[in-house]
């Protein structure tokens, strides 16, 4: 049994609250990713898991046991740490025996399972080498190995792979995903990369502020936003702000920043003065030339009476994202940017009038706190 | 640069050096150290050498212009000089042990330390190198003596029934040369602990070491060069001491500093006082030749043990 129960856990240093108040299971075998950016408290909340730090009030427990007071070199955890933190007065076997050496294992059995481990991660061939003549990857590598070979109920690793390359840090993702697979442990990956967290997780935690704000699988997550911050956090959008002009029986029409009125579907609190802010994803819009019917300035959303609604603009600006094209586009002053990709793009140049067009039920709209409307 | 054809023995000892021009350079600002060394240094110490090759003389500090290693014989075979080397290096040994042991742990605590509290633990230290070594080293006096204040204290709280000698005492004198020695020793050792990541310390707790285990095995190899250093001043400087047996000490307490000052000064026996500082200086040379050779194998390489 190696789940892993968060109660109520908080923790500050002096006036700063760095998590505050997260409640979280995580089942046993899982991968379960803490995202959020920087100074969210993704990384104390699993420095509270390990052991290397203690909550400030709350309860944590492995496996049913209570170890909140429990000293990291009790709990049956092992991190991975950001900067590896790989002994330097130690050979590559030797860090990875570290562990196995504190356990009381006899010399022949650690050596063996360090080797086995160093295998395991593709380092057999560096057993005697200095850590400090490894690449990143490799580093990477022999901290994987070494936190392995203690075999712990539970992993935790720390943001492992953001100071490796991008092409390495794929690799290495779905490496740790075979891993995680092989070893069938629980795994808590902290991470401020949402690729990263979509690769990997079984379920993604959200943090913010120290707080815990969405728990889910990465669909749910990404389908089902709660609040504006994972709407934002999760991928680039397109937020619109504005206020609610009339509702009739299905949609109601909002009345925009950029004097635009776009069709929103009419849901409990929609009611006319009420503001809302409107996320229009990339992924769900369409860009098309301007049929000719139109003049090039006619900005004005147009419902075609299928759900579907169209807005009128000036590409701005063409922008080269590798497999995809981001077009800028002006819309009666305000910048909103669509993508496409490179196999579907028809050439549309800078300058030209466009034709966004999107389905209006995809649309997610949030409450000027940050809630999302209809949800839950 | 063209290969040379070396025409004269001069050429040829000088050709590695033409190799690298980057050398010539380096010798040319050293320049300045060297001429320093020179005067500072190797040509006081020749003279004494010198000196202590030379008779004594009845009316003279020495004979000039003659040449014996009778001085050499005399201190090597002085039962009395011998305990005084044997004392010095004894003296050398219990300071430094003590100042660098309790130079780790107040580094360490130091180290981990923060705000207000790392400030006041490294200003205490730093605050007593402001003060003249004498003042601070008397300051002991009225402290320890035996109608001193610690006695006194002690006396009345009951846990004393009589009051102990500690100055002047060779106590004494150990409590006030790691007391002098300490300051360097610590700086020493938390110049190179603060550079220590405290992310290996988490990353050994993580891995099963307690407290202790993960000093030894993670902490203690990254600061021996720190270690090496604080021994090396604590250990010369303690075998040499002078203020603190001169000021703190018994008759008894006769390091080889305040030996030498007598033969010099009072009996004007220049060649012993010589001869003595010499054999000191070999000794310590060796000494701290072992202690390198001692803490290098501690830290700084790889160690084949997994």
């Amino acid at each position: 049994m190696s789940d892993i129960e968060l109660q109520n856990i908080s923790k500050s240093y002096g006036d700063l609250q760095a998590v505050d108040d997260v409640t979280l299971s995580v089942r046993d075998g899982e991968l379960l990713c803490l995202l959020g950016p920087s100074g969210c408290g993704k990384s104390t909340t699993m420095r509270m898991i390990s052991g290397l730090e203690t909550p400030t009030s709350g309860e944590v427990y492995l496996g049913g046991e209570n170890v909140t007071d429990q000293a990291a070199y009790d709990r049956d955890t092992s991190m991975v740490f950001q900067n590896w933190a790989l002994f330097p007065y130690k050979t590559v076997l030797e860090n990875v025996a570290f562990g196995l050496k504190m356990r009381g294992d006899g010399a022949d059995e650690r050596s063996r399972r360090a080797r086995d481990m160093l295998e395991r991660v593709h380092m057999d061939g560096y057993e005697e080498h200095s850590t400090t003549d490894l690449s990143g990857g490799q580093k990477q590598r022999v901290a994987l190995a070494r936190s392995l070979a203690v075999d712990p109920d539970v992993l935790l690793l720390d943001e492992p792979l953001s100071n490796l390359d991008k092409r390495l840090r794929e690799e290495m993702e779905i490496e740790l995903k075979d891993i995680h697979q092989e070893f069938d442990k629980t795994f808590v990956y902290v991470t401020h990369n949402q690729d990263e967290a979509f690769t990997l997780a079984d379920r993604i935690g959200i943090m913010n502020d120290g707080r815990l704000v969405q728990v889910g699988e990465p669909t749910e997550v990404y389908r089902n936003p709660t609040n504006r911050f994972v709407e934002e956090f999760l991928g680039d959008t397109n937020f619109v702000a504005g206020e609610v002009a009339d509702v009739d029986d299905r949609y109601a029409s909002l009345s925009t920043d950029f004097s635009e009125t776009i069709r929103i579907p009419a849901f409990e609190p929609v009611e006319p003065g009420a503001s809302f802010t409107i996320s229009l994803r990339p992924e769900f819009m369409s860009i098309q030339r301007a049929t000719g019917a139109d003049s090039p300035a006619e900005t004005t959303a147009r419902a075609d009476g299928t759900g579907g609604d169209t807005i009128g603009g000036t590409v701005e600006n063409t922008i080269y994202r590798g497999s995809r094209i981001r077009y800028v586009v002006d819309v009666g002053g305000e910048d909103l940017f669509v993508e496409q990709s490179v196999a579907d793009q028809v050439g549309i140049q800078e300058g030209e009038a466009v034709e966004l067009g999107w389905n209006t039920d995809d649309l997610l709209m949030f409450h000027p706190d940050g809630s999302r409307v209809g949800a839950e | 640069m063209s290969v040379q054809t070396p025409d004269s023995v001069l050429d040829r000892l000088w050709s590695p050096f033409e190799t690298q021009s980057g050398s010539r350079r380096s010798l040319f600002l050293m320049s300045p150290l060297i001429l320093f060394e020179l005067l500072i240094f190797v040509v006081p110490f020749a003279m004494l050498v010198r000196i202590s090759l030379s008779e004594q003389s009845q009316s003279l500090p020495y004979a000039e212009g003659t040449f014996t290693i009778a001085s050499y014989i005399e201190v090597l075979q002085s039962g009395f000089l011998q305990g005084i080397i044997v004392y010095s290096f004894r003296l050398g040994i219990i300071a430094t042990v003590l100042a660098v042991v309790l130079a780790t742990f107040y580094a360490y605590a130091t180290w981990r330390a923060d705000g207000l509290l790392k400030s006041a633990l490294l200003f205490s230290v730093v605050l007593p190198l402001l003060t003249t070594l004498v003042i601070k080293t008397y300051a002991w006096v009225p402290l320890l003596a035996p109608n001193g204040t610690a006695n006194n204290l002690l006396l009345a709280v009951g846990l004393l029934s009589a009051p102990v000698q500690v100055v002047p005492n060779t106590l004494g004198v150990v409590i006030g040369q790691v007391y002098i020695v300490f300051p360097y020793a610590m700086l020493a050792i938390y110049s190179v602990l603060s550079t220590v990541e405290w992310e290996l310390v988490e990353a050994a707790r993580d891995l099963g070491a307690g407290r202790a285990r993960s000093f030894v095995e993670v902490v203690l190899p990254e600061i021996i060069p720190g270690i090496t250093v604080a021994t090396i001043i604590s250990f010369a400087w303690s075998v040499g001491a002078y203020s603190a047996p001169a000021l703190l000490g018994a008759g008894s307490d006769r390091p080889f500093a305040l030996e030498i000052q007598e033969q010099m000064l009072l009996n004007f026996n220049w060649p012993i006082a010589t001869a003595l500082s010499t054999i000191m200086l070999v000794l310590m040379f060796v000494s701290i030749v072992l202690i390198y050779v001692v803490l290098g194998r501690f830290g700084g390489d790889v160690s084949n043990a997994a």
